[in-house]
């Protein structure tokens, strides 16, 4: 008499839960959608400034660790 | 002629490697010093010794100088067609004459002198220093800097467009053991009760760590206000990190010179008032051999910029090809400078 529930349904039947609330796993999936929005978020200045120390941190490293070439070394002999 | 011609005209090329670069002087924009090596404590004969047993801190210099060493890395924009002659004319007296042929602005002929006086303080520091130049349309850029004793310096800028006056200064830096204090007043008008006060200080903790402080007071009728920032230098072997810390922003860099032919320059500025903030990357390479200086960087504004110097030694001229694109604004700019004398 009832239409039977697809698999996919019964699948989001069992993440909503019998009294709505959220499962554990769609909060991380918001997490990771906020977390993704605030990474592309090219006008927030707290994002901007994460991203502008990050970079500054791998040019500091980049300045100490591979700088270390000798531009007037001859060239070796093959 | 030693003394006029290690002075350089304004605007002049990047200073070869080994000279000092101007300490804890302010410039107009658009205008130039001659390089002037820092003032250089007093010490007795026999004194002396005691004194750096007892006081083995150095100076930590300028407060100015904190992030030059830095800044110097970067290449500098021009755009258009430059052409600079300089010519010294006596000892003490040089001139030079800039043409600059531009696409984006106006183009311009300059005129400028520089006067080194006979007071001489030390290997290659002779004061008074009088350097100024004016632009066809008679715009004024002028400094005055004079050794008053053997630990204060003090200098007198104006800066004029056309008739008006709009930027005069003057102040006085004193150099202790080991610390340094400025003082600075900018645009005082007693009539109107306006000014800018600046106050700076910066001491040595360690032979290493240099810290310091800096105190901006504005005021005008019906308004003033003051910021404060703090600054933190640690020098290294061969690199040097530098610190700014204050209500406007914060400036970070950090210097590494990995050879004789190679130095690198990383930036970071972040302004809370204009809610901004950016980093960039810079480096230099001198080839002596080949009388070759190159400058590149790129900064997180998609801006990649670089400059080329060349001496065509043994003429007295020097080349410089300069190139910076915007990337984000699709914009291209390029500059071609010659040097002579």
């Amino acid at each position: 008499m009832f239409p039977s529930l697809s698999s996919r349904h019964r699948t989001l039947a069992k993440m909503s839960g019998a009294n709505g609330k959220k499962g554990p796993s769609s909060g991380v999936m918001d997490w990771i959608s906020s977390a993704c929005r605030f990474a592309t978020d090219r006008n927030d200045f707290r994002r901007n400034l994460l991203v502008n120390l990050g970079l500054f941190a791998a040019g500091v490293w980049v300045a100490r660790n591979l700088s270390d070439f000798d531009l007037m070394s001859p060239q070796p002999v093959t | 002629m030693g003394s006029v011609l290690a002075a350089s005209s304004p605007n002049p090329p990047p200073p070869a490697p080994g000279t000092a670069a101007a300490p804890g002087l302010t410039v107009p924009p658009g205008f130039g010093m001659p390089p002037v090596s820092p003032v250089i404590p007093p010490t007795g004969a026999t004194s002396g010794q005691q004194q750096e047993a007892e006081n083995p801190l150095p100076n930590p210099g300028a407060f100015d100088e904190c992030h030059r060493k830095c800044k110097e890395v970067f290449p500098m924009q021009m755009e258009g067609v430059r052409m600079v002659v300089n010519k010294g004319i006596s000892n003490h007296f040089q001139v030079n004459h800039t043409v600059l042929l531009s696409t984006s602005g106006d183009s311009s002929y300059r005129f400028g002198s520089t006067y080194v006086g006979s007071k001489q303080t030390g290997p290659a520091e002779f004061f008074p220093v009088m350097v100024g130049d004016m632009d066809n349309s008679g715009s004024l850029n002028a400094q005055i800097i004079h050794q008053i004793s053997s630990r204060i310096r003090s200098k007198l800028a104006f800066q004029t467009q056309q008739h008006k006056f709009v930027n005069w200064q003057g102040d006085a830096e004193f150099r202790g053991e080991d610390f340094t204090a400025t003082i600075t007043f900018g645009n005082p008008d007693v009539l109107v009760g306006s000014g800018i006060v600046v106050t700076h200080y910066l001491q040595s903790i360690t032979p290493a760590l240099a810290l310091g402080g800096e105190l901006v007071y504005h005021r005008r009728p019906g308004e003033e206000g003051s910021v404060m920032s703090l600054v933190g230098r640690y020098t290294g072997s061969n690199y040097i990190a530098t610190l700014t810390l204050g209500s406007a922003g914060a400036h970070a860099s950090y210097y590494h010179k990995a050879n004789d032919q190679l130095q690198l320059g990383v930036e970071f500025e972040a302004s809370s008032r204009m809610q901004d903030t950016s980093v960039s990357f810079g480096y230099q390479l001198d080839v002596p051999k080949a009388n070759l200086q190159f400058k590149g960087s790129v900064d997180s504004n998609w801006i990649v910029g670089a400059t080329l110097e060349k001496k065509l030694l043994p003429l007295p001229l020097s080349l410089v090809l300069c190139s910076f694109l915007n990337h984000r604004k699709n914009k291209f700019q390029c500059g071609f400078g010659v040097t002579i004398g």
